[in-house]
């Protein structure tokens, strides 16, 4: 192997890997989704180095719940069972009902918003706190905008402040 | 429901699955659900800062149809 070679091996993702994540992720929801006795087809994908489950044509129950909370704690068990599954730590994304399709044209939106409103204003401002999936939507807005962002406070307080340029 | 709900979200994550028990009993504000372990996987369960029991006792909580469920996570030789 030349060192280029190396270098993508260590850097491409593991399609397979990431495909056998997604199996036994959609196994493990797709469990808890007949129990609760909730109707929706699961969908599997690869966006860039990471497994994406979707439940969508979902009917019935609600998973997703105030501000994603529980979306996120699914998300956290099922990770946790491919974890169990395979031995790697996953980063696995799930996406329930496309909320996060929704929200992530929301925080487009508002970080747009912001940096506007920092450009006029020239002041710093303080964005609600935010899940890490929110705030990386946020500060690409913000950059995109052409102004930079922080994320200050801890977990699971933690939120973007958009700085003036 | 919930009970087999909880059970299956637990076992999908512990090392000793088989051990996994649940039960559930009534109480006045609603539900609470008990679930048993393996001693070695009391700490997945709970998880780093309690963060796993809080997604699983979150996760229940949708399920409960607004009725308030209590988790309860205990090794399999605790006595109650």
């Amino acid at each position: 192997m030349t060192e280029a070679e190396k270098e993508t091996a260590k850097t491409a993702p593991d399609l397979a890997a990431l495909e056998q994540e997604g199996e036994v992720a959609a196994d493990y929801i797709e469990g808890l989704l007949d129990i609760a006795d909730i109707d929706g087809d699961i969908d599997m994908d690869v966006e860039g180095d990471r497994a994406v489950v979707s439940v969508v044509d979902v009917k019935g129950g609600d998973l997703v719940g105030a501000n994603g909370e529980v979306l996120e704690a699914i998300q956290e068990l099922t990770r946790l069972a491919v974890h169990r599954q395979t031995g790697q730590r996953s980063r696995l994304m799930l996406d329930i009902g496309g909320y996060r399709d929704r929200r992530r044209t929301e925080l487009r939106d508002l970080g747009t918003k912001v940096a506007a409103d920092v450009k006029r204003s020239g002041e710093p401002k303080a964005l609600q706190p935010m899940t890490p999936f929110e705030r990386k939507i946020v500060h690409d807005a913000v950059a995109a905008a052409g102004l930079r962002s922080e994320s200050e406070g801890e977990e699971p307080r933690r939120f973007v402040v958009v700085l003036p340029a | 429901m919930l009970e087999e709900a909880l059970e299956h979200l637990v076992k999908g994550i512990v090392e000793h699955s088989d051990d996994v028990q649940v039960h559930a009993r009534r109480i006045r504000s609603g539900r609470v659900l008990e679930v048993r372990v393996h001693p070695d996987d009391l700490g997945k369960v709970i998880g780093r800062g309690g963060r796993t029991a809080k997604a699983l006792r979150t996760v229940m909580n949708a399920l409960g149809d607004g009725k308030y469920v209590r988790v309860d996570l205990l090794d399999l030789n605790e006595a109650r």
